[in-house]
């Protein structure tokens, strides 16, 4: 903005801001493809790989992610850690019992570049499973990013009227008692 | 001399609607004194169901004037059916007499069809390829109160139609946006806490405890894919340029 000064102007570009994300009812891997995003800080103009210019992403309600599919059952997280008999398989929903905040970690680390910053930029997502968040971090919080998916309504979600503007597509014959 | 009848009532045959032309053959063991016929005995107990049928409408009507009172609900625990139609119950009172009476409702104005001289409801709404699981309202009007879809021979949907009505029906239900039409528990049943709090999910294909973990996924030119949605509604209409992906 050409109504800064010099200083403010810096301040403006480098500063770290701190991003918010509802992960209620949303696709693990598209929350993730977003945190990458800014973690890496390619949504900014002034983007290079060295500058270490990501912002922090806090991502709350991880507990209540939506898997499309049944990848709840099938996607299945395998571990060794390179001692014979030590190879765990996991699926989604005992991983998610487990820990609920693992899916959109693993998620991240799997799309943040494989490099030497990757830890730095983990570092700096923060996870939690409920809507509770620490005080310090809800003092630090800049902008809430918008879900990546249109949440659908319930049934009982609909009020009267919308119900009745909804136009009956059949006839149900007079004699038929099931409903 | 008594009686211990097994007796076979057939409802009458209605000859109104064409397609609802089916007769249902019930069988009762009833314990009944009888010494004359079977059509006599058949005569007392469609008598007494009758009797138990206006009790318990009087008992409803006295809850207020105007009630839509449909009949499933009570005729289901008789298993006849005369196949009765929504009536809303008017009460007039003469004096000492008070005359009950359920009047048929008749078909209110509705909005027309933009193709009417189509067969099946949803071309003649011309909705053939724009409806997807999230319609919660649409779906609503072709399944029963406990979650399970009407006959194709009553709505009136072409075998296609109805198909995939039923795939929409069944991801929404999984889904958890039709949480009112669940099948009713049996009376005095509490249900055990659950262990896991139930995952939410969406566009499911397949039950939830019929589905394998994929252990071994295979290599990039074989991989096991999982599969997303259902491929019945692979030609609904996209609104982004992106095509529609079903093999995650």
């Amino acid at each position: 903005m050409s109504s800064f000064s010099r200083s403010a102007q810096q301040w403006a570009t480098f500063a770290r801001s701190w991003f918010l994300i509802d992960a209620r009812m949303q696709p693990p891997g598209k929350i993730a493809s977003v945190c990458s995003v800014r973690l890496q800080g390619k949504h900014k103009p002034i983007y290079h790989p060295l500058s270490d210019i990501g912002d922090h992403v806090v991502v709350m309600n991880t507990r209540h992610i939506a898997f499309s599919g049944n990848k709840w059952e099938q996607k299945v997280y395998s571990s060794h850690t390179g001692y014979p008999g030590s190879f765990k398989q996991l699926t989604a929903a005992q991983m998610h019992k487990k820990d609920p905040t693992a899916i959109i970690k693993l998620a991240v680390y799997g799309m943040l570049p494989k490099n030497l910053t990757r830890r730095t930029m983990m570092q700096r997502l923060h996870l939690f499973p409920d809507d509770v968040l620490p005080e310090d971090i809800l003092k630090n919080l800049t902008e809430e990013l918008p879900q990546p998916r249109e949440i659908p309504r319930k049934l009982n979600e609909y009020t009267q009227e919308e119900r009745d503007a909804f136009p009956m597509l059949w006839t149900p014959p007079e004699d038929y008692r099931m409903k | 001399m008594k009686l211990f009848a097994l007796m076979t009532i057939c409802t009458e045959r209605q000859n109104g609607h064409p397609r609802a032309s089916f007769t249902r053959r019930r069988k009762y063991v009833i314990n009944q004194e009888v010494d004359v016929g079977v059509s006599m005995a058949a005569h007392c107990v469609l008598q007494s169901a009758r009797t138990a049928l206006r009790s318990v409408h009087s008992d409803l009507s006295s809850k207020g004037l105007f009630q839509r009172i449909p009949c499933f609900s009570q005729l289901s625990f008789l298993g006849i059916s005369p196949c009765r139609g929504l009536r809303h119950v008017v009460e007039k009172k003469d004096g000492k007499t008070t005359v009950i009476e359920g009047v048929i409702e008749s078909a209110s104005e509705r909005p027309q069809p933009p193709n009417p001289t189509a067969s099946c409801p949803i071309y003649r709404w011309n909705l053939q390829n724009k409806y997807n699981y999230t319609d919660v309202l649409l779906l609503s009007q072709f399944i029963r109160s406990d979650g399970g879809m009407l006959p194709r021979r009553i709505t009136g949907l072409c075998a296609q139609e109805h198909t995939k009505i039923a795939i929409c029906v069944q991801m929404a239900h999984r889904a958890g946006l039709l949480p009112d039409h669940k099948p009713p528990l049996p009376e005095g049943h509490v249900p055990k806490p659950k262990a896991n709090p139930p995952l939410n999910r969406y566009l499911t294909r397949y039950s939830v405890k019929s589905v394998k973990p994929i252990y071994k996924t295979g290599l990039k030119w074989c991989k096991k894919r999982m599969s997303v949605g259902h491929p019945a509604l692979k030609n609904n209409v996209r609104y982004s340029p992106k095509p529609l992906y079903i093999k995650h």
